[in-house]
């Protein structure tokens, strides 16, 4: 798969940067980082994300790349989902490989940590999913963290508003993943909680690879819980859903976006269509004129995706892709690839038409965060579809 | 050959030891460290960070080398030592205010303490359950860091921890790595301190043989505790330095992978060498890194790169360079004393030796009472004889004697003081000590190190002080004690290589070096020849004229007849009769119980002629054999032909080498030289399966059956190659063993010694053998079975089929074949017929130890 | 009904746990190694069962028989790259190279199978069953699992009773050297071993298939468990490791059901600890006689 030759070279590569001491390369390419899951439970994640990452680039570069005709390279890390090998990634890409801006993935305390060095660095940051609340909001001064996702804390809010709205909860009860975003999301919800003076039921932990959630389920309905507030990914969320089934307990449930990262109804089962989750992005439905062109250009990349229902995590595509292009545009801004005159860049966009919105000043120096609750679309899957829910934006 | 004054052997004895680094290593590990330094204050904060994390590597893994290359333990749970010591240092910085300076140790404390405390349950277990005990303890203490959130910060963990700053210049991650790199020179020193002094030597010394090691007075599991202690210090320190260089501490970071990492950064380097971690951890922490721009096929190229540096290193890259420099300077300087040199007496503390007195001893194990009511009185400056059949209960007088069994009931007192329910290593450092049935030496130490541990008693001192062991005159001590005991090869090579009389003399000496007062000898002229057991019957005249009270248990009554003070002979585990050599002899009643009924022999059928084919094709035919267990050959250039329809007797003493010469006829052991015929067919280099399968079949010394299996299953076993007509043979065999039938359907190791034997036999002949061969069969059978076995052998015999036979009965065996051979010392001495053989004298030296 | 589906899913989680367990029990009955990746064996059960089944829509029998074929050749493998070469030159380095030989394994499938989290679509695990209107919480195969799991193991002591290359292995295990004397080639009878290992596994991965998301990572977990079930059990004891399964399946269930799922882990461990350390040969090993 890989030439020996290949191997070879980069051995010796390797072997000289020990002895030289690096300085600075004027390369040809802009090269932007990604360092995320690409092994592991989390391995579709960094997939979605290298897709919708791709497309852009591939836009960009076809149409003359940046900054007078260079090209946009993709240079991708694995962190096997450990902060530990994220961070020596992130500083093997800032250190060495010299990227323009570095692109997180789906585990937010790597993203944390990475957000830390950036800051440090003057490397700016861009995450396309981890949506915890600290990762641009992280009390650096200047900060270079900036996010086309969806965040915790705003989601938690809007959970729990559309949970009241559409199923008039009294008494919600959670249910969430034990890992860090799971925590994260179990302050989000309380804190929304405790705004709008509402007891829940009682929180309750799963793991990721737990077979069976009936206790903390049982223990929910029996506190009395008449919705249920999830978070965890697509994996862990369908099992919530089927040992809900077991139970026979139909009770509606809200959740997190987390059914959007894959097959759910396949994982699920016919229960599946029960979960209403929040969405940045829905591939399914009547387009935009970006949208065919994003559908299309995926189809045309990859063999493997033959219809919108292989694009999955859709999610991650198409935050990857809109993020993708506003950095571009704020590398186009700054005219440089300095790290602070990229951080003004993105103060800089002025519009930017893209896959989820159209983009109006997405960023100020206040403002890190491009989407808002206003951009998160309520939606529940039919088959292998994601319908939005009627009403429910 | 330099002539081996006391000087000479006092100077080799002096010289360094193992476990020292040689100034070549010592100058490049120095050399290493500063470029390290170099590269730590000038490279971009990339390779500075991947620098850094590979100290850190290294720095658990001489740790973890200490508890796995030094003890012998594994844990795979060092990442709960280093989560500990990475929280310890992020939460006494950000919660409690401590700079690094004061959170950095304290953090090595806290995972040091930690690291008694789970010494206490996985002390108690070993091999898998001991590896099981550790992934636990990894596993909570990662959940436990997501717990605690109030403390930890839970899955989001701990941002922000102030790093060592030495000014402007080295601050951030270069400070961080500069203290790394400190930190890995100081393990690597303790590392070397410890690995040369009294506990590393110790460490060893369990790992090697834990029973040794409690026989001359090591605790254990004070010194497993140690090495746990260190090592779990050692990882804490790591994590310590790990929480300010990333900055930050989350329990994702801490997964059980990482401790499959650290192991093997031990293992890749090799358990046990000084150098081996540094080489480990470079491996472990850069490779993953040169492999960063493969992507997500990263995992996937590092398993296989992991797999081929397994397979061209399996006992680690170290291991692997340690062995080419050896070879490449070998020193083969051996020196013998000269015939006739008067040697050093060793300095024996001048001091009256106290008596040992055992009163009504009792050892149940189960249901059976292996010991009953036994009372033995041990006098200083005399030896003190246990004599019985095989099976009697002597070995086990001898570890209830020395603390290894508790007794059921009875008292042993020394010079009046009880000594009841003292562990082993306790009663040794009371001042009994030990020898064992096959030799337990420390494998891994230098001879002179073996002996120069158990000067101290098992009082090891502090843990970087070289203490005793390295004091010259335990060490000028020593080495007189060994050439004293009469061993005359290299001090300084390791004991594992050494020939079996050397394992004893060794032994010995190692014993004496605790200057005892009681020395407990099970069996110490096992297996050796008639010289060797001349020499010892001097050593020990020699040891108990010093004062010490000497308890001998041995098979070789001449030996024991020659030089004891008083015999005591037990059977059956009950006292039979005791006195002067003399008045043991001439008692009838233990004359019954050695000897069985006077004419063992008639039974045969005498001496009646046989008639054999003279000019029968040849069976079974071996030339030049020679075999060896590592170094040593046990077998010299054997010679043996077995005439179709023959029977032969394999004849000598003990540790002569018939049984290694059996199992390497039938392909058990890879001979070193020659060929092995069988019926024409070059056999020796055949696997036994294939051996079996042409028909030659081994019934093996101790019967060997299959002890769950039911009398049925064993039996239809024996025809796994020859399943054709198997009912039939079954029924045949039942027929000549009536007795199993009656057994058929139970378990195999429930039956009695003799049907066990039977059956061993039965299951034998079921594979259709063309030549059997039996190895002790009678071993440990009571007379009258002994007599109905060799009928089965005659009637086996007279049905034509080739036998070979080891057996300690001379007489019988003799009596049933038509050739003999004799063997001693790994040689065939004398053979012939086997009438001519029974009036030879050498038959009597090498087999009967007569004079 | 707390308790009741507690018990019952802790049953079926435990009876999985004791049949990979009981591939720790063969290979190190015979040889005194394991495949320390035995998670992976179970992975590779559970993906190729997907794939025949659900992409290639192939009948269940000849598609778990495949994959199990398979996975007795991923064993075979197993023994010949990452065992034996360590074993015979006397090093302890097996250990390793089985962890490294499942990943290898582990990535090789995340590429073949994709990184997408699958489900296995089965009748038994698709209407819960009722007892008299009431949910019990479960599905069939919840039921059923426990039930194979018990088959597996009794047919498997038949077959180590009953048939010649049954009780080879056992031979091998009671005595290698005597057995080897009666004509078994050790060798293949350990290599056997871990094909049957391999097999267990891979039967605890078609049977769990359908209750969990099928995924290149989803035996690691499991895989430890198994090691600490083997374990507990005393590894040297079939009967003990599977009875240890259904115990450490149902304290799972009821301390996830009592206490909450945050301190499964933390207990069940520490569970394991105590237990060990009061029982250092497992709760149902035979304790070693101190040899001297």
């Amino acid at each position: 798969m890989f030439s020996k030759n290949k191997i070879n070279r980069l051995i010796v590569c390797i072997a000289l940067s020990c002895f030289a001491i690096p300085g600075a390369r004027a390369a040809e390419a802009i090269k932007i980082g990604l360092v995320t899951a690409l092994s592991g439970q989390s391995a579709l994640a960094g997939e979605a994300i290298t897709r919708g990452l791709t497309v852009a680039i591939d836009e960009i570069n076809a149409s003359g790349g940046l900054l007078g005709g260079r090209k946009i390279e993709l240079v991708r890390r694995d962190d096997e989902a450990n902060p530990t090998k994220g961070v020596t990634a992130a500083r093997e890409l800032i250190y060495k490989e010299k990227v323009a801006v570095l692109f997180g993935g789906l585990d937010t305390p790597v993203s944390v940590a990475i957000v830390r060095l950036a800051n440090q660095e003057k490397v700016p940051f861009m995450g396309p999913w981890a949506a915890g609340t600290a990762i641009t909001q992280n009390g650096a001064s200047p900060n270079f963290a900036f996010r086309v996702s969806a965040v915790d804390e705003l989601v938690d809010k809007g959970m729990l508003a559309y949970a009241q709205k559409t199923f008039k909860a009294s008494k919600p009860g959670m249910i969430l993943v034990n890992n860090a975003w799971g925590e994260s999301n179990e302050k989000g919800l309380s804190a929304a909680l405790a705004a709008k003076g509402i007891q829940s039921a009682g929180s309750e932990k799963f793991e990721a690879n737990d077979v069976d959630v009936v206790p903390q389920l049982t223990r929910l309905k029996l506190a009395g819980a008449d919705v249920l507030l999830l978070v965890g990914n697509v994996g862990p969320a369908a099992q919530v859903v089927k040992s809900l089934d077991r139970m026979g307990w139909k009770v509606p449930v809200v959740s997190h976006w987390g059914p959007a990262g894959g097959r759910f109804s396949e994982l699920a089962g016919p229960s599946a269509k029960r979960v209403h989750f929040v969405q940045t992005y829905s591939f399914f439905g009547k387009q935009s004129a970006v949208g065919e062109r994003v559908v299309r250009e995926l189809k045309a990349k990859y063999p493997d995706i033959k219809g919108v229902d292989d694009i999955t995590p859709a999610v991650g595509v198409a935050n990857a892709y809109d993020a993708m292009h506003l950095a571009a545009l704020a590398i186009s801004k700054a005219g440089s690839l300095d790290g602070d005159a990229v951080r003004q860049g993105f103060y800089r966009i002025d519009r930017y038409e893209g896959l989820i919105k159209t983009y109006v000043k997405p960023f100020s120096p206040e403002v890190h965060d491009a989407l808002s609750e206003n951009d998160y679309v309520w939606a529940y899957f039919n088959d292998n579809r994601i319908l939005p829910v009627a009403g429910g934006n | 050959m330099s002539r081996a004054t006391p000087d000479a052997i006092d100077a080799e004895a002096e010289s360094a030891g193992a476990g020292l680094p040689r100034p070549w290593q010592l100058a490049s590990a120095l050399l290493l460290l500063a470029g390290a330094l170099a590269l730590a204050c000038t490279l971009n904060n990339y390779y500075v960070f991947v620098l850094a994390n590979v100290a850190l590597l290294a720095i658990t893994g001489i740790g973890l080398n200490l508890l796995i290359g030094l003890s012998g333990q594994i844990s795979f749970g060092h990442v709960g030592f280093y989560a500990i010591g990475a929280y310890a240092v992020a939460i006494l910085n950000t919660r409690a205010g401590f700079g690094f300076w004061t959170a950095w140790p304290l953090a090595a404390a806290i995972c040091a303490l930690l690291g008694a405390l789970l010494a206490i349950p996985a002390l108690r277990v070993k091999g898998p359950y001991l590896a099981m005990v550790t992934i636990a303890f990894g596993f909570i203490v990662e959940h436990a860091t997501v717990e605690m959130s109030s403390l930890t910060g839970g899955q989001n963990g701990i941002m922000g921890i102030a790093g060592p700053s030495f000014g402007a210049l080295l601050k951030g991650e270069r400070a961080v790595a500069v203290v790394a790199l400190a930190a890995l020179a100081l393990a690597l020193v303790v590392y070397a301190l410890i690995a040369r002094g009294n506990w590393g030597a110790a460490m060893r010394a369990v790992r090697d043989s834990e029973i040794a090691a409690e026989a001359i007075g090591l605790n254990p599991l004070t010194v497993k505790t140690m090495a746990f202690v260190v090592s779990a210090a050692f990882a804490g320190l790591a994590g310590g330095l790990y929480a300010p260089l990333s900055d930050f501490v989350t329990p994702s970071s801490f997964g059980f992978i990482q401790s499959i990492l650290f192991v093997l950064v031990v293992m890749i380097g090799g358990a046990g060498t000084l150098f081996g971690p540094l080489v480990g951890a470079l491996v472990v922490g850069v490779l993953p890194e040169l492999l960063a721009r493969f992507e997500d096929m990263r995992l996937l190229i590092f398993g296989v790169l992991l797999l081929l540096v397994l397979w061209s290193a399996p006992n680690g890259v170290a291991g692997l360079l340690a062995r080419i420099v050896e070879l490449v300077s070998r020193r083969p300087s051996v020196r013998l004393p000269a015939p006739g040199e008067t040697l050093p007496t060793p300095e024996f503390a001048q001091r009256a030796r106290r008596a040992l007195k055992a009163e009504a001893l009792c050892m149940h194990f189960g249901g059976v009472r292996a010991v009953s009511e036994l009372s033995l009185p041990v006098a200083p400056a005399a030896i003190t004889s246990l004599i019985g059949p095989n099976g009697a209960g002597k070995s086990t007088v001898i570890n209830m004697l020395s603390g290894f069994y508790l007794p059921s009931a009875g008292r042993i007192f020394l010079d009046g003081v009880p000594l009841n329910g003292s562990s082993a290593y306790a009663t040794a450092r009371a001042g009994i000590a030990r020898t064992y049935q096959t030799s337990q030496l420390f494998g891994s130490l230098g001879v002179v190190d073996n002996v120069a541990l158990a000067a101290p008693r098992g009082r090891l001192g502090g843990l970087l002080s070289d203490g005793h062991m390295r004091s010259p005159r335990t060490r000028r001590r020593a080495a007189r004690l060994l050439r004293w005991c009469g061993f005359a090869g290299s001090l300084q090579q390791t004991a594992s290589g050494l020939a079996h009389v050397d394992r004893r003399r060794v032994e010995i000496a190692r014993a004496l070096a605790t200057d005892p007062d009681v020395l407990l000898l099970d069996e110490p002229a096992a297996g050796l020849s008639l010289d060797d057991k001349d020499a010892l019957a001097l050593l020990l005249r020699r040891i108990a004229d010093t004062g010490i009270g000497v308890v001998l248990v041995e098979h070789d009554m001449a030996l024991v007849m020659d030089i004891s003070n008083h015999v005591v002979v037990i059977d059956a585990g009950v006292y039979l009769a005791s006195g002067s050599p003399a008045e043991v002899q001439n008692n009838a009643e233990v004359r019954r119980a050695y000897l069985g009924a006077p004419g063992g022999a008639a039974v045969l059928g005498g001496a009646a002629p046989r008639r054999i084919a003279e000019e029968a094709a040849e069976a079974l035919g071996v030339s030049g054999l020679t075999t060896g267990y590592g170094a040593e050959p046990v077998l010299h250039g054997v010679d043996l032909a077995l005439r179709h329809g023959h029977t032969a007797a394999l004849l000598g003493a003990n540790g002569a080498g018939k049984t290694t010469l059996m199992r390497s006829m039938i392909g058990l052991h890879r001979p070193l030289q020659g060929s092995v015929r069988f019926f024409g067919n070059e056999i020796s280099a055949r696997p036994t399966e294939y051996i079996v399968g042409l028909g030659l079949v081994l019934v093996p010394e101790g019967r060997q059956v299959f002890p769950e299996l039911s009398v049925l299953d064993n039996i239809r076993l024996g025809a796994f190659l020859k399943r054709e007509g198997r009912d039939a043979r079954m029924a045949e065999m039942l027929a000549r063993f009536p007795r199993l039938r009656e057994r058929l359907h139970q378990r195999a190791g429930l039956l009695s010694g003799g049907e066990q034997q039977m059956l061993a036999i039965a299951r034998a002949l079921m594979g259709l053998p063309r030549v059997l061969m039996l190895d002790e069969p009678s071993l440990g059978l009571a007379p009258q079975v002994i007599e109905d076995l060799f009928q089965v052998l005659r009637r086996l015999r007279d049905e034509g089929m080739t036998l070979v036979v080891v057996d300690q009965m001379a007489a019988l065996a003799l009596a049933l074949a038509d050739d003999a051979y004799i063997c001693e010392s790994g040689c065939i001495v004398a053979h012939g017929a086997s009438r001519q053989i029974a009036a030879d004298p050498a038959l009597a030296n090498a087999y009967l130890g007569a004079h | 009904m707390l308790m009741l589906s507690a018990l019952i899913s802790g049953i079926g989680l435990g009876s999985m746990y004791g049949l990979m367990a009981l591939g720790f029990h063969v290979t190190y009955a015979v040889s005194g190694t394991v495949n320390f990746a035995q998670g992976s064996s179970m992975m590779l059960g559970a993906v190729l069962t997907y794939t025949f089944v659900q992409t290639l829509g192939w009948p269940v029998v000849p598609a778990i028989a495949l994959a199990l074929v398979i996975c007795a050749a991923y064993g075979l493998l197993v023994e010949a790259l990452a065992v034996r070469p360590f074993v015979r030159r006397g090093s302890d380095a097996w250990l390793m190279a089985t962890v490294a030989m499942g990943i290898v394994l582990d990535n090789l499938v995340m590429f073949a199978f994709g990184k997408e989290p699958r489900s296995l679509h089965s009748p038994l695990a698709h209407t819960p069953l009722e007892i008299g209107g009431l949910g019990l919480g479960v599905y069939p195969l919840q039921l059923v699992i426990p039930l194979v799991g018990l088959c597996l193991a009794a047919g498997l002591h038949l077959l180590s009773r009953r048939t010649r290359w049954g009780t080879a292995m056992l031979a091998v295990v009671q005595n290698r050297e005597a057995a080897r004397l009666m004509g078994i080639p050790a060798q293949r009878v350990v290599a056997g071993a871990f094909a049957l290992s391999a097999v267990l596994a891979g039967i605890a991965g078609a049977l769990i298939a359908p209750l969990v998301n099928v995924h290149a990572d989803m035996g690691t977990v499991f895989g430890l468990k198994a090691f600490a079930v083997a374990i507990l059990g005393g590894i040297s004891s079939a009967w003990g490791v599977l009875f240890a399964g259904l115990l450490f399946g149902l304290a799972e269930a009821l301390i996830a059901a009592t206490l909450g799922s945050g301190y499964t882990q933390i207990i069940s461990f520490s569970l394991v600890i105590v237990a060990l350390a009061l029982r250092p040969d497992g709760l149902f090993g035979r304790a070693q006689v101190r040899k001297v």
